[in-house]
């Protein structure tokens, strides 16, 4: 190593966690933006996938993982560098390897050579210790980084001085083929794909450029560029001289309030410039031509297929980039890219039934920076194949698998026109998570274990039935659906006591007469429910006294920490639903966290908290109560977190 | 909105002045058409021009006074009610109509007649002139159906106003008063550039193939964005602004396929209709821009409607068959595009503007084989226009076209081009023909010549001496 050469530093805005887990030898690529961000800042990890069939392979296929990479990122964001994760027998020859993949995948990814600095790293999955080769430019030489930063704030970095910017462009492309020889018809999609991308750049097409609608007394600012517009601003933004710029040239800051409060990227909502692609049929004035009628025979029958392409696209850019050059360098590559993504995903599909495909972002938990996946909606969401690319998606973001994050109602939800998205997203007006903020539960030096997810509090009376006596059980069932349907697992609706017993003599474990009475059903029944409405199993734990549940307690910590899901407690007397328990391995002292379904009053969280119809129950309070009764069994039902995303 | 009208401001110099030539020729009784506007937001109504109805192809007035019923003699003469030809009176509608620019219309009628003739008219008479002429001349995007008539007393000599009611036929008076309006339009003008392909499967006729293509682009044009000098336009935008304004319309990129349109097979071809549209709007005083916005996406419909009306009435009419116009829009309006084997071209007549009152203008469209001079003669005949244009002149601001060269694979999207240009263009020679035609439709030649007889008749009526002086 050349030691007198400067040693620059690797910053790194993703956590280390993130880079080690799982500890099995893997590559990451690294993901920054070389344009807007500083040298060498790594904004996301994203693992390279084993190559398909020949899994046996160490060596990356690079031509997928660039395929798949280009329709995940966004524009303004590049591939910058590799890091081998493993044990490390030698550093140099990891790091540069590691390098050398990076170069050789961006080089596919432009289809050019990075003339920026790349970094080639290695990381010991022991002992956590990391190191970087840097190699700036051509790429050929490469010094070792003096240092490794992780950022502390990393959404302050990304965000401040950046913004997205985003733009849906629905198309519906005439696809011409002569009926008896479809031979042609690939080449003739390429060519209209082809076409489609080079008009995006004609003088007669505008852009129709709109701020968020930040605050309600601000009325958002919009801007109309002109196809001629951006080439007089791509010259300008090589010219780096912030003085050339006439005061026409807006740049992407103008788009937002002066002072920005959201710093950080959330699901519910995004602030992003929209851009709207629109083509000016008053362009070239001066020139009228008299309508003419023209017919063109076809000299045999031709088919006519519409290909209906949906593009929806996302750019980082700074603030301070004219919005001109944002368009003509970020949005309009980005959106040939998406279309030439979507184009390959059709090819093959052209004479048969079209795949309905939707771009959708996510910014899944772990990572700061945006990405997009492109779904085929024609089936549905739990489709094989969609499911299959959604579990690729997760193990290449480093997602748990068994948790669905990047379902279409992940997706990130953008603020436009000043329509409220919140209102119609919550349908349901019931409350949610209301063991947020109850006092402690006074077990001392305790371990909280608690449920992983939003549930709605179901209780007696709701939507009308009066089951006061009787349904606290299926009360507790539709708590616990609720949860599967918030976390995406399920999108069937909760069903009604009605419904439930519908399902229970559906499966042959009710007579019909049970459909409208008010029977009891128990933990048995509701596992039955789950099983047939979700596909979700159960575990069960039975006691034969109130006073053997505190020794279940290390059981259930353990289902709360790996499920994470809604217990209900049936048994002998009344049914509870379970969300927690607080355990004291030494001392042996515990609380249970109960939602009681028993209650009947209105959905006022102060009086639910203050009466104590969810709250901590020690199994003997301070009076000597029991809450579980000595005398009573009681049947634990268990439902296992499904293991899909 | 419902609601209907309230008042009408008549232009005072336009109004006064038709008033005045009416008195001094004192014609027994006239009828005529109302150019103006209804804006469906407002509930005033704005009446630019009254037009008179000229005479019949048989040279008679339109608007006659009833002669006296035999069995029922009574003294006084005045009596006799108004007697009309709604036909007549309809087509003209018709025919002024399609030379109007956006933002002005046929709202209604007037009568001149004396009081006591008009009081002697039963009103259900009077509603179905108008309605004769509303059914003609349908107002686009007005939520109420409602119709000027403008009575013009001579004895008392007063104008008054009625609002007709379309659905009832109900007559009911309104408040009328005189105000500059004409030399206080604001004009909002444009050019529309487009570019429609039908795909055509089954044997359809030339009207509805082009008539599906006309009102596809309907669609696409009235959900098009407006930039006003510039400026998208936008509801907040104020009226205050000077001068004759430059539209532009934007579109949705290549998203322009109608709805419905779907995958097809057996496709024998492809129809293009392509071309722009000059398109011009007025707008009236204490009026919202908006307004002018949609009256100019009107004026590009209707003019396209107009063209191609005009092309299958020269076919329908009992043609002369050494008309050669006539015998290509003949033959174009039998074409069945599903049975050619060849490229096919057909230009569209070309939309000329000719000056007309206080600086605004009214449009004609010119066959290939015609000059400005028939259309100032129809606009002569049709809106009783003067030959003296003052300063102003005939402004073309269509020009000839160009048809494109190639067949059906390469005029179709995203052609497998050799050359990577656009599919060649070439001139159409407009001179196809040596042949002038010499008249329009059958209306205009009689008119003219009945113009003289009652000039005659009725003695010296301003407007029609003025085609005796030519």
């Amino acid at each position: 190593m050349a030691g007198s050469r400067r040693h620059p530093t690797v910053r790194l805005l993703c956590p280390k966690k993130s880079l080690l887990s799982p500890p099995s030898p893997s590559l990451r690529w690294l993901v920054g933006s070389p344009r807007f961000l500083p040298p060498l800042t790594v904004a996301a990890a994203l693992r390279c996938l084993p190559g398909g069939a020949d899994a046996s392979s160490s060596s990356p296929d690079l031509q997928r993982e660039a395929d798949e990479i280009r329709g995940l990122l966004v524009r303004g964001f590049d591939v910058v560098g590799a890091l081998h994760v493993g044990r490390s027998a030698e550093f140099g020859a990891d790091a540069r390897g590691a390098l050398e993949l990076a170069r050789a995948l961006r080089e596919r990814l432009s289809g050019e050579r990075a003339s920026h600095g790349m970094v080639g790293g290695c990381v010991d999955a022991g002992t956590g210790e990391i190191q970087f080769l840097v190699s700036e430019g051509d790429g050929l030489e490469a010094v070792e980084a003096a240092g490794v930063v992780w950022e502390d704030e990393p959404g302050r970095l990304l965000w401040e001085k950046g913004c997205l910017l985003r733009c849906e462009l629905p198309l519906k492309l005439p696809l011409y083929a002569s009926s008896d020889d479809m031979s042609g018809i690939e080449a003739r999609f390429f060519s209209l794909i082809e076409s489609t991308v080079s008009k995006l750049r004609d003088p007669h097409v505008s852009y129709l450029i709109e701020g968020p609608l930040a605050t309600r007394d601000e009325s958002h600012y919009s801007v109309i560029l002109h196809g001629n517009d951006l080439d007089s601003v791509s010259n300008l933004t090589h010219n780096e001289s912030a003085e050339v710029y006439s005061a026409n040239i807006v740049s992407c800051s103008k788009f937002f309030p002066a002072k920005r409060f959201n710093l950080s990227l959330t699901g519910e909502n995004a602030d992003a410039i929209q851009i709207t692609i629109l083509s000016n049929q008053s362009f070239n004035n001066s020139k009228a031509n008299i309508p003419v009628v023209e017919y063109f025979p076809a000299p045999a029958l031709a088919s006519l297929r519409l290909i209906n392409l949906k593009l929806d696209i996302l750019c980082y850019s700074s603030v301070d980039l004219p919005v001109a050059a944002a368009v003509s360098e970020l949005v309009i590559p980005g959106l040939a890219d998406q279309l030439n993504v979507m184009k390959k995903a059709i090819v093959s599909e052209l004479t048969t039934q079209q795949p309905q495909l939707c771009p959708y972002h996510f910014v899944p938990p772990g990572l700061f920076i945006p990405v997009t996946a492109i779904y085929d909606t024609r089936y549905g969401e739990i489709e094989e194949k969609q499911s299959e690319l959604r579990r690729n998606l997760h193990l290449r973001l480093q997602l748990p698998l068994d948790r669905p994050l990047l379902r279409i109602s992940n997706a990130l939800k953008f603020s436009i026109g000043g329509t409220d998205k919140k209102a119609s997203r919550n349908s349901s007006s019931l409350l949610r998570d209301v063991h947020r903020e109850i006092p402690s539960s006074g077990v001392s030096g305790g371990i909280m274990s608690l449920i992983d997810g939003s549930y709605e509090y179901y209780h007696y009376l709701h939507d009308g039935i009066d089951d006061n006596g009787w349904g606290c059980a299926y009360r507790s069932l539709q708590t616990i659906v609720s949860w599967y349907k918030l976390q995406q697992y399920s999108s069937i609706n909760v069903p009604s006591h009605r419904e439930i017993q519908q399902v229970l003599v559906e499966i042959g474990d009710k007579d019909s007469s049970f459909i409208g009475s008010r029977e009891w059903i128990g933990a048995i029944e509701l596992s039955f429910v789950l099983d047939k409405l979700l596909g979700a199993s159960c575990k069960i734990i039975n006691v034969r006294s109130g006073d053997e549940l505190p020794e279940k307690c290390r059981e259930l910590a353990i289902h709360f920490e790996t499920q994470g899901t809604p217990v209900m407690i049936g048994g002998g007397v009344l049914a509870y639903t379970l969300l927690g328990v607080d355990y004291n391995e030494t001392s042996g002292d515990c609380a249970f966290l109960i939602l009681d379904p028993h209650y009947t009053g209105s959905d006022d969280l102060k009086k639910i908290v203050n009466g104590g119809w969810c709250g901590w129950k020690k199994s003997v309070d301070s009076k000597g109560c029991s809450f579980f009764l000595k005398d009573k069994f009681y049947n634990l039902l268990l439902p296992q977190r499904p293991n899909m995303v | 909105m419902g609601m209907g009208v309230k008042a009408v401001v008549g232009d005072e110099a336009q109004l006064k002045a038709l008033e005045n030539t009416l008195s001094s020729s004192a014609p027994p009784a006239q009828v005529g058409l109302v150019v103006g506007k209804l804006s469906p937001s407002s509930d005033r109504a704005l009446a630019y021009s009254l037009i008179p109805t000229p005479p019949t192809d048989a040279g008679d007035p339109p608007c006659s006074l009833q002669p006296k019923p035999k069995p029922k003699p009574k003294p006084a003469d005045s009596t006799s009610s108004l007697d009309f030809d709604v036909d007549w009176v309809a087509e003209h509608a018709r025919q002024v109509s399609r030379m109007l620019l956006g933002g002005m219309s046929v709202i209604g009628i007037y009568i001149w007649a004396s009081e006591a003739s008009f009081k002697a008219t039963s009103p259900a008479v009077l509603s179905q002139v108008v309605r004769a002429v509303s059914q003609v001349v349908p107002l686009y995007d007005s939520a109420v159906d409602e119709r000027l008539l403008i009575h013009i007393s001579y004895s008392p000599r007063r104008s008054a106003c009625r609002i007709c009611d379309m659905s009832s036929g109900s007559l009911r008076p309104c408040d009328f008063k005189y105000s500059k309006l004409l030399a206080s339009l604001q004009t909002f003008r444009c050019t529309y550039n487009f570019e429609i392909r039908v795909p055509v499967v089954q044997a359809e006729p030339f009207k509805k193939v082009v008539s599906k293509a006309i009102s596809n682009l309907t669609k696409e044009v009235q959900n098009a964005k407006a930039l006003i000098d510039g400026i998208l336009f936008s509801d907040a935008m104020d009226n205050t602004l000077e001068g004759p304004h430059n539209v532009e319309f934007l579109v949705p990129f290549k998203n322009n396929l109608p709805a419905e349109e779907c995958s097809l097979e057996g496709v024998s071809g492809l129809l293009l209709f392509a071309g722009s549209v000059s398109a011009l709007a007025y707008l009236g005083p204490k009026e919202s821009v908006s307004e002018a916005i949609s009256d100019l996406k009107l004026d590009i419909i209707t003019s396209l409607r107009s063209r191609l009306d005009i092309i299958l009435d020269e076919a329908d009419g009992e043609s002369t068959t050494d008309n050669l116009e006539n015998s290509l829009s003949q033959k174009a309006a039998q074409v069945v595009f599903h049975e050619l084997r060849a490229p096919y071209s057909f230009p569209f007549p070309r939309r000329i503007l000719i000056p007309w009152l206080a600086g605004s203008y009214v449009c004609d469209y010119l066959q290939q084989s015609e000059t400005t001079e028939d259309a100032m003669e129809r606009c002569r005949e049709v809106m009783s226009l003067e030959a003296d244009m003052g300063n102003y002149s005939i402004v073309e601001p269509e020009s000839a076209s160009c048809t494109t060269l190639g067949s059906f694979w390469d005029v179709v999207p995203g052609a497998l081009s050799k050359a990577p240009s656009e599919p060649g263009r070439k001139e159409i020679q407009s001179a196809e023909n040596g042949l002038r035609r010499t008249h329009g439709s059958s209306f205009s030649i009689l008119a003219a010549l009945v113009a003289l007889l009652i000039a005659l008749l009725v003695g010296y009526i301003f407007t029609f001496s003025a085609i005796l002086k030519t």
